[in-house]
């Protein structure tokens, strides 16, 4: 089917609220999450996807989660993508797995890494994390300890001798400027340094526990 | 690629295999260990004092390069990259602005011991004598500007 059959199909057989439009290999659906199953299954039954890609979730920060699925047609050979939206607060969508059995890995993942729950998933138990693990890897507010444990190796000025650990700054902290304060009059002028700057892409509040 | 005998050979010269080091082209900016994300480079260094400019005091006459501070340069004393962490994004090797860094194609260095793939100065050097020419430039691309 083309992106524009998939489209006109959409149109015709489930409510006006899912969005629909072509992307660069086939359809997107924005579905409200009410509309997930019946989405599902319209994408299965009616757009003729009967292979289950994948399924995974997206932290969108302030806007929630999206949950995300990519299913695809072997005979017509096209592509469709499914999202919607999850508030952050409470992240519950109904399980896939009636619809499309394969799914039941993918919301065991999802489930432990983002911490979204599926209504209904026969057995929703960690897949892949060490047992006894607490929180959600994948959630941008999840602090990587390696990011915490280890010394960031760009710390050191070029020509410059180790940094003992304790006088490292704590990632995104502001640091005073050494130099900035005016000297007593008479005293020896210090030279001023350069900030010293923390780790790129490391989140504030991050640092050394 | 596939074969009895995994070789280097008809591997396109774009080949991620290593990072080589050139170390004389190293001037200890540490951009490269700072944009790494998975913090796999390690650099320490320190400063000498540049012979000939001395700080000779007040008088102009005695100072070889003027009444400036001493000048100092920056000598490496050691470069490594572990390539247990490495992902492989070439991120640093983009990021140098000296030239300094180069993939080469040479896959096996294979190790029992994770701390034997972090890779010293003196081995970084010896994958540099197996980094390929660079392809040549397209039929009618613009010569280049160096």
């Amino acid at each position: 089917m083309a992106p524009e059959e998939i489209i006109a199909a959409v149109g015709g057989g489930l409510p006006p609220e899912v969005g629909c439009e072509a992307d660069h290999r086939g359809v997107m659906l924005r579905v409200p999450h009410g509309h997930w199953l019946a989405a599902l299954a319209f994408a299965r039954e009616r757009l003729d996807c009967d292979f289950f890609d994948w399924l995974t979730a997206v932290d969108e920060a302030d806007e929630g989660f999206s949950v995300v699925v990519h299913v695809y047609s072997l005979a017509g050979r096209h592509h469709v993508l499914l999202a919607t939206p999850l508030p952050r607060s409470s992240p519950r969508l109904p399980t896939a797995t009636g619809i499309y059995r394969g799914a039941a890995w993918h919301e065991r993942e999802t489930h432990e890494m983002f911490g979204i729950g599926f209504d209904g998933h026969p057995h929703l138990a960690p897949l892949l994390l060490p047992d006894g693990f607490e929180g959600h890897p994948l959630r941008k507010d999840f602090v990587l300890a390696a990011r915490v444990a280890k010394e960031w190796p760009g710390v050191k000025e070029p020509g410059e001798r180790p940094v003992p650990r304790a006088e490292q700054p704590a990632p995104g902290a502001q640091q005073p400027v050494p130099g900035a304060e005016r000297p007593a009059p008479g005293a020896e002028r210090p030279v001023p340094r350069a900030r010293r700057r923390g780790p790129p892409h490391v989140p504030d509040g991050w640092g050394p526990a | 690629m596939t074969g009895a005998t995994p070789s280097t050979d008809g591997l396109p010269a774009r080949s991620r295999g290593v990072i080589a080091l050139l170390e004389e082209n190293c001037t200890v900016c540490m951009l490269c260990a700072r944009e790494c994300p998975d913090w796999c480079i390690y650099i320490e260094s320190h400063q000498e004092p540049v012979p000939g400019t001395e700080y000779g005091g007040e008088d102009p006459a005695r100072a070889p390069a003027g009444r400036g501070r001493q000048r100092v340069r920056n000598v490496l004393d050691r470069f490594a990259i572990d390539f247990s962490l490495c992902m492989y994004c070439g991120i640093c090797v983009e990021a140098c602005p000296y030239d300094a860094l180069f993939w080469s194609p040479e896959f096996s260095y294979a190790e029992t011991d994770i701390a034997a793939l972090t890779h010293e100065q003196g081995r970084l050097r010896e994958w540099m004598w197996t980094v390929p020419p660079p392809p040549a430039h397209d039929e009618g691309q613009r010569p280049p500007q160096d």
